[in-house]
């Protein structure tokens, strides 16, 4: 037998690594030399509290047309009841101070259709400003340069902020902390570091995670937690082999390690436009809807918990199985089937129980009876 | 010129040219006054000015053209990249000198392979990278040091089967070093296919056993790690104050930032590197038996030199 063949022989994983329980959490060693503030930023000042907002003029669904001052409005609230303050510039000061240097971390991996909206980042670099964040100490980050490069938030945003890429190009290392990181073998990889975006350990002060509502065909869904744990560090793609994913308890370990965790301050869920299929990706406009909503709050967690009813809720109503669904009989053939065009068929044995696996981390409530939603109609 | 500089001198490997001896301007602009000719020709490229060689290609062992494969869309047990590479021969068939015949693009690979393992070979070059293959032969020829014993963590029996070239092979791929022997060496972790821990009937896994290998051996007790590239392969030589690492990038495109991690504790470095100056390595670090840096692009080849702790000018 030669290796070719042995290999396409071997391509069926055993079925025990398909139980999707716990029982095969791999091990985990962190290497960082950070050590956590006395009070995190995740699950921040605000454990289980959300501000979530909506206004049908957010967003135009035809055109897919932003409306900045709409969307100025529902940061200015939202921040206002998240804090308690009458003037916003009192909320964000709460937060970041001029002394601070700042990452935005976008999401823009379902650019051109889905990403951090422009408009959005463009406000919240804004409010930075009001507080005496000055530009030069503003960066908008993101992993992969050709994504990022493509929403094109140098339009949107005063000159002198930065806009930057861990790898300009794809794999490139550079980028990353080689003395933080996780160490960690999922399925026999050669390389099993996940080193943290060097920028986040090395200059940003607080960080504010800007995540967008959508479905995903590994973690099930993808917001807070998926955004500020994949999107922060190298080689995770590593964790999905065949159906198997390991985001359950990959994600909330990525997410807890220190500098990122204690520096992300603050979450700004976008959910302008939302996925409801097929995510991260957006390449077809028939699973994108339009939630229309902003989600603001400290704890990743809470936030990401509503996430999941308002994903399950569109796939209902689109008559798709639910984010929940483990059946390995609704597992795609991804050779002919990829990318996913069936609402009814998973790429991976999907992992949502990520958010609640989280909750060992410290990293917010889970729990919807103890979660307090304000919500807020413009 | 030191006997040193000779053996190297004699390992760097050699290029042949069946072209027609008006092409000689293309070859001195690339730099190359040495070439292997067919004997046909010997007369005509010693008028032209050349150091000419009389070579058959078939006289020597034909090496597979090295580089790597992305098969996306094919099922496999492993996400890694198809790499070719020949180290694995080289360490398994000992002395032999062999033959390249150089796709497009891959000349200066095919030259720097060779010279990681100290053995003889010929490049043949598609023409249109003769700049390329001159400008790596004459980074070969700077690269300085007598060669060094090779470092390994694995003693592989070899009972000639093409089952055990296999496992060489991807015991190769995964940067788990060894040496090929006739007998169990009771310093390294000792591989033979028949054995009670590699028994026969597991053998027509290949793939299965490198990985039995590797978890025997475990992670920490490798003396090379390689992080950020699945296509650089490493060879590690030393004889206890001093180590050089070869790495070889068998991908298509530069490395950017390869972390390396060597089992001992290393007390400084330099990196030479095909395509840029000679620098130290980055963000180093001695730390739970081992040491790290970091290269900053790999090209195509690079060697690093190192110093032992323990060692004193």
């Amino acid at each position: 037998m030669n290796r070719r063949t042995f290999l396409h022989a071997a391509a069926a994983v055993p079925a025990a690594m398909a139980r999707g329980d716990t029982a095969d959490i791999p091990k985990y060693k962190v290497v960082s030399r950070y050590a956590p503030w006395p009070k995190p930023g995740m699950p921040g000042s605000q454990p289980g509290q959300v501000v979530s907002l909506h206004s049908e003029k957010a967003i135009d669904a035809e055109s897919e047309r932003v409306h900045p001052e709409t969307l100025r409005e529902m940061m200015s609230r939202g921040m206002r009841t998240l804090t308690g303050d009458k003037d916003p510039r009192d909320s964000w000061a709460r937060l970041f101070n001029a002394s601070d240097v700042v990452g935005i971390k976008v999401n823009c991996s379902g650019a051109p259709g889905i990403m951090s909206s422009p408009e959005l980042v463009a406000e919240i670099v804004r409010n930075l400003n009001t507080v005496g964040v000055k530009p030069a100490s503003i960066w908008i980050y993101e992993r992969f340069k050709g994504q990022l490069d493509s929403v094109h938030y140098d339009r949107y945003v005063p000159a002198g902020v930065h806009i930057e890429a861990a790898e300009a190009s794809r794999g490139a290392l550079v980028g990353y902390d080689p003395g933080t990181y996780v160490e960690v073998n999922f399925f026999g990889e050669e390389d099993t570091r996940s080193n943290l975006i060097r920028l986040v350990s090395e200059r940003f002060t607080k960080i504010i995670n800007v995540p967008n509502m959508k479905d995903h065909g590994a973690s099930g869904v993808t917001g807070c937690l998926k955004n500020i744990a994949y999107g922060n560090f190298s080689n995770v793609a590593r964790s999905h082999s065949h159906e198997k994913t390991h985001t359950l308890s990959f994600i909330g370990t990525l997410a807890s390690v220190e500098p990122l965790r204690s520096r992300t301050v603050l979450q700004v869920m976008d959910g302008l436009r939302g996925v409801w299929h097929g995510g991260p990706f957006s390449p077809n406009r028939k699973f994108r809807f339009y939630p229309k909503r902003l989600m603001l709050g400290t704890d990743p967690v809470a936030i990401d918990r509503l996430l999941i009813d308002i994903i399950e809720a569109k796939r209902k109503a689109e008559g798709a199985i639910s984010v929940w669904n483990r059946d390995p009989k609704y597992l795609a053939n991804r050779r002919s089937n990829y990318p996913q065009e069936d609402p009814n068929r998973n790429n991976f044995i999907r992992e949502t129980g990520h958010i609640e696996y989280a909750v060992r981390f410290g990293l917010g409530v889970y729990d919807v009876g103890k979660i307090q939603v304000r919500n807020i109609e413009l | 010129m030191t006997a040193a500089c000779l053996i190297l001198a004699a390992l760097v490997p050699g290029l042949y040219w069946d072209r027609d001896p008006a092409t000689a301007p293309a070859l001195k602009q690339a730099g190359i006054e040495r070439i292997y000719v067919p004997a046909e020709r010997l007369d005509e490229w010693r008028r032209a000015g050349f150091e000419a060689v009389p070579f058959r290609p078939e006289a020597f062992e034909k090496a597979t053209p090295p580089g790597v494969e992305y098969k996306i869309a094919e099922a496999s047990a492993t996400r890694m990249p198809w790499v070719d590479a020949n180290g694995w021969r080289f360490v398994r068939e000992g002395a032999r000198a062999w033959f390249y015949e150089a796709a497009k693009g891959t000349a200066a690979l095919a030259a720097a392979e060779p010279f990681a393992y100290g053995v003889q070979a010929v490049v043949h070059p598609d023409a249109a990278d003769l700049p390329l293959a001159g400008r790596m032969l004459a980074f070969l020829r700077r690269i300085e040091a007598p060669p060094l014993p090779a470092m390994v963590n694995i003693a592989v029996i070899d009972d000639g089967s093409e089952t055990t070239a296999e496992v060489l092979n991807l015991l190769a791929r995964r940067n788990l070093l060894f040496k090929v022997t006739k007998a169990p060496d009771p310093n390294l972790l000792t591989v033979r296919i028949g054995s009670p821990e590699y028994p026969v009937e597991e053998s027509g896994d290949p793939f299965a056993v490198a990985v039995k290998v590797r978890q025997q051996l475990t992670d920490e007790k490798r003396l090379v790690r390689i992080y950020g590239s699945e296509v650089v392969l490493a060879r590690l030589t030393g004889d206890g104050s001093r180590a050089r690492l070869h790495l070889l990038n068998y991908g298509r495109r530069p490395v950017q930032g390869l972390r390396v991690r060597l089992l001992g504790e290393y007390r400084d470095g330099q990196v030479l590197a095909f395509g840029a100056e000679p620098a130290a390595p980055a963000d180093w670090s001695v730390r739970d038996g081992g040491t790290e840096f970091t290269i900053p692009a790999i090209d195509t080849y690079a060697v690093v030199d190192l110093l032992c702790a323990e060692t004193r000018p």
